[in-house]
């Protein structure tokens, strides 16, 4: 088999990331249960998947994403696509099949004994179904569902996953959705168009949710823009989400540059005393040890510099850190007209966020959403909402970063001229649970929201 | 695409924010002006302040924001030649798509442009949009509106019924998008228009789930895998600050008006027995003055504790008393978007190379 040579595969346009499988690639494959898992890809070396078998890794090595192999012996052969059967009706019901009835003679040892002999998964189905005394009266669709829960037990095959940042995002949400703070692909997927990452722009993230984030944005970026990422760890973190997207280092680390809060800080100064230069005759260890700290020293002068320069396009967060310090704290770095989005897990601290930003003129629009995805099964004759879903894909807060004219806001004595016309007439557009004391308060606290239209719809 | 400069210049398009139902896209053109329900703006007065400020009128009747385009901004803006795509949308099929730097993306058709702009956006000038509309007018509109937003090198616009004439490219495209009425009649074309050395993909955008069991019959029909289906949509929350009301204060009021009532009682049984010392009473008189103060006393148990202000229950105490705290909350708006369309996607799988395919 040809391996192709790994400069020719990254010579291509989009070199920031191979399209074909290559030694080293942690590469997802989809099992025959349905669930996706990452398995290290090394050169000579051998994959092994549990139950469905072993290969080894050179067979795969060179080939595109998404096609699907069948394991004989220690041999992969590529299975042709899969298309969906169109399901016969029949007069068949379920009427007379009863549960707990005797229909299997072949017992699990003889099964067994099948699969150690080398017997082709679907002979091993054929038999079953052959000696199953109520096969025959299942419906058509019945029948399909049986044999297709026996081909997820004995079949020997897999597919590769391209890592996309879908692929990689729907695997996470359904391994371990708490590590990723929840965040589903089609949420994933707003966050990066509400803040309108794109090839080139800059954006800085703030992101525990295992490097979700920080792995969508530098996808997005395609190696050509700026991404700051800060965090609560002294270094930056190994991000486990990362690993699965198989960019390439060198790429990444042209345009990802990290700081923690400390550093993040432009008070921030090292607690380390200045070593003096002068000292001479140091060992070639020592020398090369000085180097490698004045390098880190320099990378992290660096990005600081970068950070503080502002004019950011946006920044993300997702992060338990409370929001409005986190906003504080890097406000100032995003651009006139830059977006701000804020993800989490729950409604509470977003609700509590919009709260006090509609108050800060520098926010524009704070919004929440929450995120709601259905999906279905379109088997012929047999389309209909999965049955098991995700109940929230969680909430996102948006706003824009405005830059306040306190003299422009103007507008306040016109609108309550209206609004007291409005009282006259005895309509109260505060909500009724809201007691009378505060009906006061919230025309006070209007006048300093940036958003006129609640102005006018109240007013 | 678009001015990526800290300023507004002349001939920049900005997005002007009046309030979340008015937004709408300007061509900073110094000499005209801008009149709107939130005053009167020149343009002029607009060049060479940040984006993202805010700008009040010339006559004091209030302020806008001006702000840089993007295309979630543009969706909002934009004008309407046909229905379009919201961003929950777009940004899911994006994703699906896998469209990114470098993509090379169909879609057909281009309607009033949501989709292209994000995806033009996405995929920078690396990489390509091929977009068709059978509506001549709608193709030159968009044509010209892509030229003015500097997408030009980006999108190739063409006039075409893709479902009776299909592609342009052969072998060429990541992902194919179909909004269209049709779109089982154009999806043996995009598949002649996919790559099929990579991984491939498609997104059907129909309303009605009978447009998309034909499509997915004619996927399957030419040999996509993975079909599934998806929808989705954003539910906006709305923030109100409410004070749960302590109930010992609905405990006090409700003490206090039984006092009163007991009060009153006393107070008329006192009248009562003044008047019969005062003058010999008639029996009839007397019934009907019990009827009468017993209606009364009935009028006023009816009376709600609500609609006796704290004030009246007691001055004294509620000033002493701190005020309830506030707490935001939030709840689901009313009035949201409940269906836009059916997402069908599907994929390609790439030949195989040919090396490895050999049985033993």
């Amino acid at each position: 088999m040809d391996i192709p040579d790994c400069e020719d595969a990254t010579s291509a346009l989009n070199s920031f990331k191979v399209t074909t499988i290559q030694s080293g690639h942690t590469v997802l494959l989809r099992l025959p249960s349905g669930e996706t898992k990452g398995f290290k890809v090394e050169k000579d070396a051998t994959v092994s998947i549990g139950r469905v078998g072993s290969f080894r890794a050179n067979e795969l090595i060179g080939h595109p994403y998404g096609l699907t192999y069948e394991i004989r012996g220690k041999e992969l052969t590529v299975q042709p696509p899969h298309t969906l059967q169109e399901v016969e009706e029949t007069d068949a019901t379920n009427e007379l099949i009863n549960d707990g009835e005797f229909v299997q003679p072949l017992t699990l040892g003889e099964i067994e004994g099948l699969k150690k002999s080398g017997v082709h998964a679907s002979d091993i189905i054929k038999a079953q179904i052959e000696q199953h005394a109520n096969y025959s009266m299942k419906t058509e669709y019945s029948k399909e569902k049986y044999k297709q829960r026996k081909e997820a037990k004995y079949s020997k095959t897999f597919s590769t996953v391209e890592p996309t940042i879908y692929n990689v995002c729907d695997h996470w949400f359904k391994k371990d959705q708490n590590r990723i703070r929840d965040i589903r692909p089609d949420t994933l997927s707003q966050i990066l168009n509400l803040a309108n990452v794109r090839p080139g722009g800059r954006y800085i993230v703030v992101d525990e949710a295992s490097g979700l984030l920080v792995s969508a944005i530098l996808e997005r970026l395609g190696g050509e823009g700026r991404l700051i990422s800060i965090c609560d760890v002294d270094s930056p973190p190994a991000y486990p989400v990362m690993t699965l997207m198989n960019f390439r280092k060198d790429v990444v680390t042209n345009i990802h540059s990290s700081l923690n809060w400390a550093t993040a800080q432009e008070d921030y100064t090292p607690a380390v005393a200045q070593e003096s230069s002068s000292e001479v005759g140091k060992s070639e260890r020592h020398k090369i040890r000085l180097d490698k700290r004045k390098n880190a020293a320099d990378t992290l002068l660096n990005a600081r510099e970068e950070l503080f320069a502002g004019e950011y396009d946006a920044l993300l967060i997702a992060s338990d850190y409370d929001p409005l310090e986190i906003l504080q704290n890097l406000i100032l770095y995003v651009a006139g007209s830059g977006s701000i989005v804020v993800q989490s897990p729950f409604s509470q601290p977003l609700t509590e966020l919009q709260s006090k930003l509609r108050l800060d003129p520098s926010y524009l629009a704070p919004s929440i959403t929450e995120s709601w995805l259905r999906r279905y099964q379109v088997l012929p004759g047999r389309t209909h909402p999965t049955m098991n879903t995700s109940g929230s894909g969680g909430f996102l807060l948006h706003a824009i970063k405005v830059y306040d004219d306190p003299n422009a806001s103007k507008v306040s004595s016109h609108r309550q001229s209206k609004r007291r016309k409005k009282e006259a007439d005895g309509d109260s557009s505060v909500p009724q649970t809201l007691e009378s004391f505060e009906t006061t308060e919230l025309e006070e606290e209007d006048a300093t929201v940036a958003d006129q239209a609640t102005l006018l719809v109240l007013g | 695409m678009w001015s990526s400069a800290r300023d507004i210049a002349a001939g920049d398009l900005v997005i002007i924010w009046q309030t979340r139902e008015l937004i709408q896209p300007l061509l900073i053109t110094p000499g005209k002006d801008l009149n709107s329900r939130f005053g009167y703006y020149r343009h002029a007065d607009l060049v060479g302040i940040p984006y993202g400020s805010k700008v009040g009128s010339r006559n004091g009747k209030g302020f806008i924001h001006v702000l840089r385009p993007t295309p979630e901004l543009w969706t909002m803006a934009l004008p309407h030649r046909t229905q379009i795509l919201y961003l929950a949308d777009i940004a899911f099929i994006t994703s699906w798509l896998d469209i990114k730097r470098g993509s090379s993306v169909i879609e057909a058709g281009t309607g009033s442009g949501s989709f292209s702009h994000s995806v033009a956006r996405t995929i920078g000038s690396v990489g390509h949009l091929w977009s068709y509309e059978f509506h001549e007018a709608r193709a030159n509109k968009a044509r010209e509106e892509f030229s003015l937003h500097g997408m030009a090198d980006i999108v190739t616009l063409t006039h075409r019924n893709v479902c009776k004439d299909g592609f342009t490219v052969d072998d060429t495209v990541d992902a194919v998008f179909l909004d269209l009425p049709a779109p089982w009649d154009a999806i043996e074309h995009a598949k002649k228009a996919l790559k099929k050395t990579s991984p491939a993909r498609i997104c059907c955008f129909s309303p009605c789930m009978e447009q998309v069991l034909r499509t997915v019959s004619a996927l399957n029909d030419s040999g996509f895998t993975d079909i599934t289906m998806f929808e989705t949509l954003l539910r906006p929350h709305e923030v109100h600050q409410i004070s749960p009301q302590p109930l010992t204060q609905a405990v006090e009021k409700l003490k206090k008006l039984e006092q009163k009532r007991e009060d009153k009682r006393q107070h008329q049984i006192a009248r009562s027995s003044k008047r019969k010392r005062d003058d010999l009473p008639e029996t009839d008189t007397d019934n009907v003055g019990g009827k009468r103060l017993r209606t009364q006393e009935s009028a006023e148990e009816d009376v709600g504790i609500r609609d006796i202000p704290n004030a009246v229950v007691d001055p004294g105490q509620s000033a002493s008393q701190p005020l309830p705290i506030k707490m935001p909350v939030s709840k689901v708006s009313p009035d949201v978007r409940g269906h836009t369309s059916y997402l069908t996607f599907a994929r390609l799988v790439p030949t195989a190379p040919s090396s490895v395919t050999i049985q033993e």
